[in-house]
């Protein structure tokens, strides 16, 4: 399989956010990490492409994702007091979507920050 | 280190001072090490504030902090006379006593400082994109965390808000978990309250809030194989560049899915209807 480079890739392990890792990869792994430290190195080479855990799980048995979002939203949806919590490692995109999804609960929004 | 039109000669034109209760492995980094009192962060830096306008401050204040009216006139001397100060402050300073009042009082004297030479101060993150989901808070509610929508519009107050406190009182009904795994590292009361509660997970490993949690959904771990932006600890958006292809949905893509499948129920005011506070910008 072919090896590829991705230069000034951004790693996210850890709050620094290094922007010039130089990463050479194929279709399920990345193989070496340049310019990483110890940590963002071992966070990017630890990852694959393989499915190692199931899609979804609703009290500790497999489900489907279909499955799995409409328990949550039911889940949110009865509550009178759901917090949305974390947002650390996960994009900005998705960091929007969790406000207003706190914003439609009328929820409380909180991240590690307050830790 | 680099080295610039400035500060020619790198790491030799640097002068780093690391404050501590006890010695780390990273004062061998540190020109200067300054070993405070436990607890004495509030009045050491309170000291400062006073010094730097050239206040009267008893001895007696100074010998509580650890340390010496020299070491803190030296430091003062040196802060004063750096062309651009930083000041790097972690949770040693935010979680130990006086927790908010200790943050607060440092910024303002970053901005104090700014009477004699450019100053400012920077929160050292944790993990991954915590800087992102400021900024983002930031610009949708206008404050950074520890916000409530139960009123309909957001409102800010750590203590109250924040999610330690939270669980720890057990005032919230359901979790919903993104991006963290609070099970491995709050306090045990939090974590007995998340299994009290209907808690749903989104991580991209199972992890030990998953194993507590009612709802767990696998998504693709960011930056490998999720798209989207990271802010650096300096508040510069990055581009994230996944080498690979997950077989599993990014985690936007969930939420905005629980977002519609919750959009499709009557709203929680009496009569259904639903006002938008929080109009996004795209
Ligand atoms: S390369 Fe190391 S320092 Fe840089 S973001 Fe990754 S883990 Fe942090």
């Amino acid at each position: 399989m072919e090896l590829q480079v991705i230069n000034n890739a951004t790693c996210t392990f850890c709050g620094c956010v290094c922007d010039d890792i130089q990463l050479h990869h194929d279709d399920v792994r990345i193989h070496k990490a340049n310019k990483a430290c110890v940590l963002g190195t071992a966070w990017f080479l630890n990852h694959t492409a393989e499915k190692k855990y199931p899609d979804a799980l609703i009290d500790g048995r497999e489900a489907t994702l279909d499955e799995a979002i409409e328990a949550a939203a039911n889940f949110l949806y009865e509550a009178d007091m759901p917090l949305v919590y974390g947002m650390s490692n996960t994009t900005c995109e998705a960091q929007k979507e969790c406000v207003a999804l706190a914003d439609q609960l009328g929820g409380l929004l909180d991240s590690h920050t307050s830790l | 280190m680099q080295k610039s039109k400035f500060l020619p000669r790198g790491r030799k034109d640097r002068t780093m001072v690391l404050v501590d209760i006890r010695e780390t492995k990273s004062a061998k980094a540190a020109d200067i090490f300054l070993q405070v009192r436990p607890g004495k962060d509030f009045e050491l830096i309170t000291i400062l504030r006073a010094l730097i306008k050239d206040r009267q401050v008893s001895d007696q204040a100074i010998a509580e902090t650890g340390l010496t009216r020299e070491v803190i006139d030296d430091l003062i001397r040196r802060m004063k006379g750096a062309k651009f100060g930083c000041v790097f402050f972690g949770m040693g300073l935010s979680m130990t006593r006086g927790k908010h009042m200790n943050s607060a009082a440092l910024l303002t004297l970053a901005a104090e400082m700014n009477a004699f030479t450019k100053f400012v101060a920077m929160p050292m993150r944790g993990h991954g994109n915590v800087t992102g989901a400021d900024v983002i808070m930031r610009w949708q509610t206008g404050y950074p965390f520890g916000i409530s929508f139960s009123r309909g519009y957001p409102r800010y107050n750590p203590g109250e808000f924040s999610t330690v406190d939270v669980l720890v009182r057990g005032d919230c009904d359901a979790a919903f978990i993104i991006g963290a795994d609070p099970g491995a590292t709050m306090p045990q009361p939090a974590i007995d309250h998340l299994k009290r509660i209907p808690t749903i997970v989104l991580d991209p490993h199972v992890t030990h809030t998953s194993k507590l949690s009612r709802v767990h959904i696998t998504t693709a771990p960011q930056g490998i194989a999720a798209p989207g932006t990271a802010y650096r600890m300096d508040e510069l958006p990055m581009p994230l560049k996944p080498a690979l292809k997950s077989p599993y949905p990014s985690d936007e893509e969930v939420v905005r899915r629980i977002n519609e499948a919750i959009a499709k129920k009557p709203f929680w005011l009496p009569d259904g209807s639903q006002p938008q506070m929080l109009n996004a910008q795209v």
